[in-house]
């Protein structure tokens, strides 16, 4: 029992700080888009196609980055939770950039270039868009945090399963299935769903909280 | 809620991300010995691995002091020879003496030492419509199911991912002269021995497994269609190794030493006594005073 918490919030912790990191690039790269039309034209879709990337294809990649004989191997990072944090947060990117455009370039052409003709200047008017756009950012984070919380590739390859350390939801699903311990994988399952319920759940009472 | 709160908010986001990054990688006072082992998986899901490193910590505190981890991953041996040859892992826990024997000679493993051993069976449905149970050897009874299949009467499940109890298989195949890929009746799942059980349960099919996972999965009454239709002492040994990995060094080699002396010495009585309490009997055999004949089988298999 305590080890089915400890995983859930190793779990919660990756996932979140995978989501946060992600979100530290991905509102400036947002906002950016919204700004550069042009760029954003080839950018964005680019960003929707690669939301579906398999997670086992990031997963090795920064794999081979990462192990000893690989480019990266002096950051001795391989088999580590940051490991797993900076996958997930490479695996959410795209999506949480691309639905933070979409809320932030409908924010800037609405009230934008109206704050701008009524003589905003640019740290104003990134503030209103911010803003404007802050439901549309909290939406994003829960969709980052769910797709990062339920991926399996990435914790299982650079993460390498270990109990106590890298075991998170997922490859802890993963290893009681090849056990044949259905119930406590699906229990570990409903654990999951919960969770992700839960967080989404949260972000609406803080949107009533703020008035958003 | 003004600019301010907004501007706060994204510098938190930023800086919290990168401060809980690093403080907590650095802060330790007693940074913990983490020593990588890649482990086959059949061993792993059977709770030996665990059960054994427990019993060895508790003995090395005082050796290596601080907080000494066997960080277990399991992977299926070729993956976990894979990945030692890129230096991820410290000690290999494996059972594919062939593949162990190309990494020996490409200088990946050294110091092996087999700790442990068990047995595939030949498992399939009650029925045995190819007549498996009634062979006089492995090779025929692979013939046998080869034969049914053919006539369109029996289906045959193999793992199809060069894990050890593959790679066996293969060379059962090997030996009986026929190639049975790409027939129809031979189904690569391409996974691990307890979903390919699960697989050759549905189908009511032939699947080699080892003795260890069948157990479990029959336990727990996963795979009610499925009984063992042959075994044999010495055809199907199955034979478990470590081995250090030759890039590993400093003080999580001279701990994974220590667990291989450990394995092939006191853990050895544990080895024999392990699940014969759930299972009625054990699911790994301990080697003491079977080195020799052991080797010859490995030497053997390995050569295949």
């Amino acid at each position: 029992m305590n080890e089915i918490i400890e995983i859930t919030l190793r779990s919660i912790y990756v996932s979140g700080l995978a989501t946060l990191l992600s979100l530290s690039i991905s509102i400036p790269s947002a906002y950016y888009l919204s700004r550069n039309s042009g760029i954003a034209r080839v950018v964005i879709p680019v960003f929707e196609a690669l939301i579906g990337v398999p997670t086992v294809f990031i997963g090795l990649t920064l794999y081979m980055l990462l192990s000893t004989r690989g480019p990266l191997g002096f950051l001795k990072l391989l088999y580590t939770p940051y490991a797993i944090i900076i996958g997930e947060s490479i695996l959410v990117f795209p999506l949480i950039t691309a639905v933070i455009y979409r809320v932030m370039h409908i924010t800037w052409v609405t009230y934008g270039e109206l704050a701008i003709t009524l003589g905003a200047n640019e740290r104003q008017t990134l503030m209103l868009i911010a803003k404007q756009a802050l439901p549309g950012i909290i939406a994003a984070s829960i969709m980052g945090f769910s797709r990062a919380i339920g991926e399996l590739g990435i914790a299982l390859l650079v993460g390498g399963n270990i109990r106590g350390y890298t075991r998170v939801l997922t490859t802890a699903i993963a290893l009681e299935v090849s056990k044949g311990s259905f119930e406590v994988a699906l229990t570990l399952g409903l654990i999951l769903i919960v969770t992700v319920l839960s967080f989404s759940a949260l972000s609406r009472v803080i949107e009533r909280w703020y008035g958003l | 809620m003004g600019y301010k709160t907004i501007l706060i908010l994204l510098l938190i986001l930023l800086s919290i991300s990168m401060i809980v990054l690093f403080t907590n990688k650095f802060s330790m006072t007693c940074e913990s010995i983490r020593v990588r082992v890649a482990t086959t998986t059949s061993l792993y899901a059977t709770g030996l691995l665990d059960y054994l490193a427990d019993k060895f910590v508790d003995r090395i505190k005082e050796k290596y002091g601080c907080n000494t981890i066997l960080a277990f991953m399991p992977l299926g041996s070729g993956e976990a020879l894979r990945r030692a040859e890129n230096g991820d892992a410290c000690l290999v826990l494996v059972h594919a003496p062939s593949l162990e024997k190309e990494y020996i000679s490409k200088g990946v493993l050294t110091d092996g030492h087999i700790f442990a051993y068990n047995y595939f069976i030949i498992v399939g449905p009650k029925e045995d419509p190819a007549n498996v149970s009634h062979s006089s050897n492995v090779v025929e009874a692979f013939r046998r199911i080869y034969l049914a299949g053919e006539l369109g009467k029996v289906k045959f499940i193999s793992r199809g991912d060069r894990s050890g109890t593959n790679v066996r298989e293969l060379m059962i195949w090997g030996l009986t002269g026929l190639n049975p890929k790409g027939k129809p009746w031979y189904i690569e799942t391409g996974s691990g021995m307890g979903k390919t059980l699960l697989v050759a349960n549905e189908f009511n099919a032939y699947t080699l497994s080892d003795i260890g996972t069948f157990l479990k999965f029959k336990s727990k009454g996963r795979i009610p269609n499925l009984v063992i239709l042959y075994s044999n002492d010495t055809e199907l040994i199955n034979i478990y190794s470590a081995y250090i990995v030759s890039t590993c060094s400093g003080v999580e080699k001279s701990i994974a030493s220590d667990f291989i002396k450990f394995l092939i010495g006191d853990a050895q009585e544990l080895i024999a006594k392990y699940g014969i309490h759930v299972y009625g009997q054990p699911l790994f055999y301990p080697v003491k005073s079977k080195t020799e004949w052991l080797s010859k089988i490995w030497s053997v298999l390995s050569s295949g």
